[in-house]
């Protein structure tokens, strides 16, 4: 498939910018094939290899409870919802793929501990309730910027996005109602899901970035279409829809400022500590280490299954050719 | 280094009435590997009863912006006709598929592909065509046996659905004006919730 990617020194790249804008404006789809700008490209694959990184890392926190899950429905659940990060992990390199890097050089980057992911999952799981704040509050946080990406104007990123939330809605209820029903039971139920809120609430909000104003890729971003709102305007939609809730439960926000605010409509919330989300984002996490050893071993340890594979295929390749 | 397998393009039929789908893509060593390969990350959920992939190399691709601007004007290849299967996508809307299966035509060339697809399928627009010869398609075993085993258990697990988990909790108006660190219960629940 021929792709063009344009560059300011083509010189036509003024116009065909001016029809590339046009057709965002108008609400159609880029397509791979299509023409684009080169740092259309580039936003996009930083963009989408980090998200099908964080899907992939995802999965770390959240598989280490599977054999501790305290009831076999529980454990389906968490087994279902695992897959699904894993799901849409493939469902991520597929649309960073159509914009020609390869899989592999995006796993490589991975293993080599280049890429980012998001740093919500340098954080620990230290109980059970863990993994229902983890459905509710990072998956919550996570929805909301997916729901926005999905209106997108890149197509393969945009209909990744809209296959993964009609998922990610199941993690979400499923978190939310594990919270809910710890809320409502025995005091040391109560006690471990307010220690899980108090340890992921801040993390949860670092999730959609640097504020506004430290966020230097939103304009471009915003103008091609990749991002529909703001970081800032995501983080204010995911707390104006959850702190009421988590209030309803009985529970509390580890936020002394947090407040109701009547004029606008909007639950305002106190600094958050960047300081601690940059050193996460620099690898300085509680957990970078241990995650990124753990994707190193499993790709290690899965060497013989792909080579299994790879003999199984030469193998039927060999036959086709003798018949 | 160079240990990627290759490509293949997965299509997805959610039942018997539906076109077969383009939902994305997976790296397998097999024809067989891509097929089950596609049907563990495509259909983990309700509503699939078959299954196609291509290798995305014999995919013949081309946008309705790349028809207004190159001349895809098909070249005597000397080969023989064969069926090729024409997919085309003809919304913007949001979706999470890309092109649809329309049908086959006959040509001895991707290019003549096109020419004839275009011609044969003119009940809408289209934005986008996918051309693949009908005969380096893998399917799916189309029996019932098959149908039920790769695809009736993802129907059981109704837990995968958000519908399956209701919740409760008292109105949200309570808690406006208050301030966040208020650890009061709450003992009301709201049916509307």
């Amino acid at each position: 498939m021929p792709v063009k990617y344009g560059v300011p020194s083509d010189p036509d790249y003024n116009e065909r910018l001016a029809e590339f804008e046009a057709r965002i404006h108008r609400g159609e789809k880029i397509e791979p094939g299509d023409w684009m700008p080169e740092e259309y490209r580039r936003q996009l694959i930083r963009m989408i290899s980090q998200h099908a990184h964080s899907e992939v890392v995802g999965m770390l926190p959240e598989g280490a409870w599977i054999t501790r899950a305290p009831t076999l429905k529980r454990k389906m659940i968490l087994v279902a919802k695992v897959q699904d990060e894993a799901g849409h992990g493939q469902y991520l390199y597929h649309a960073a793929e159509t914009l020609g890097v390869s899989r592999e050089a995006m796993l490589e980057a991975l293993l080599a501990g280049k890429a980012k992911y998001s740093s919500i999952f340098n954080y620990p799981t230290l109980t059970w309730a863990d993994i229902g704040t983890i459905g509710w509050l990072v998956d919550g946080a996570a929805i909301k910027n997916q729901t926005m990406l999905a209106a997108c104007s890149y197509g393969p990123y945009s209909r990744a996005m809209v296959r993964i939330c009609a998922e990610e809605t199941f993690h979400h209820k499923q978190g939310k109602e594990m919270v809910l029903l710890y809320a409502k039971g025995t005091p040391k139920q109560r006690q471990m899901a307010q220690d899980a809120i108090n340890r992921w609430w801040w993390p949860a909000l670092m999730m959609m970035g640097p504020h506004d104003k430290d966020s230097p890729n939103t304009e471009i971003l915003t103008r091609w279409g990749i991002k529909t709102k703001s970081n800032d305007t995501v983080r204010q939609e995911f707390i104006n829809e959850h702190a009421p809730e988590i209030l309803e439960a009985g529970l509390t926000i580890p936020d002394p400022e947090l407040r109701y605010d009547e004029k606008s409509g909007n639950w305002l919330h106190g600094p958050i500590n960047w300081d601690e989300f940059w050193q996460v984002v620099g690898g300085n996490g509680p957990m970078n280490k241990e995650r990124l050893e753990a994707r190193r071993r499993a790709h290690a340890e899965g060497a013989w299954v792909r080579e299994a594979l790879e003999a199984y295929a030469a193998k039927q390749h060999k036959t086709a050719v003798a018949v | 280094m160079d240990t990627e397998w290759p490509r293949w393009e997965v299509f997805k039929q959610d039942t018997p009435n539906k076109p077969h789908q383009a939902v994305g893509s997976v790296h397998a060593a097999d024809p067989q590997h891509a097929l089950l390969t596609a049907r563990n990350v495509f259909a983990r959920r309700p509503q699939a009863v078959s299954m196609w992939v291509v290798r995305a190399e014999d995919v013949f691709s081309v946008t309705k912006e790349e028809l207004l601007e190159a001349n895809h004007e098909p070249q005597a290849t000397g080969h023989k006709p064969q069926a090729f299967a024409a997919f085309r996508k003809t919304s913007h809307k949001r979706s999470m598929t890309f092109v649809d299966y329309v049908g086959e035509v006959e040509a001895a060339s991707p290019e003549e592909a096109l020419q004839k697809a275009q011609a044969t399928f003119t009940d809408a627009e289209a934005l986008a065509w996918w051309l693949v010869p009908a005969a380096k398609i893998v399917k799916s075993d189309p029996s019932p046996e098959t149908i039920e085993s790769w695809f009736a258990p993802a129907k059981d697990k109704t837990y995968k659905q958000q519908q399956y988990y209701a919740t409760v909790g008292s109105h949200v108006s309570k808690h406006k004006g208050g301030r966040g660190v208020e650890d009061e219960r709450s003992g009301e629940e709201c049916a509307s919730c």
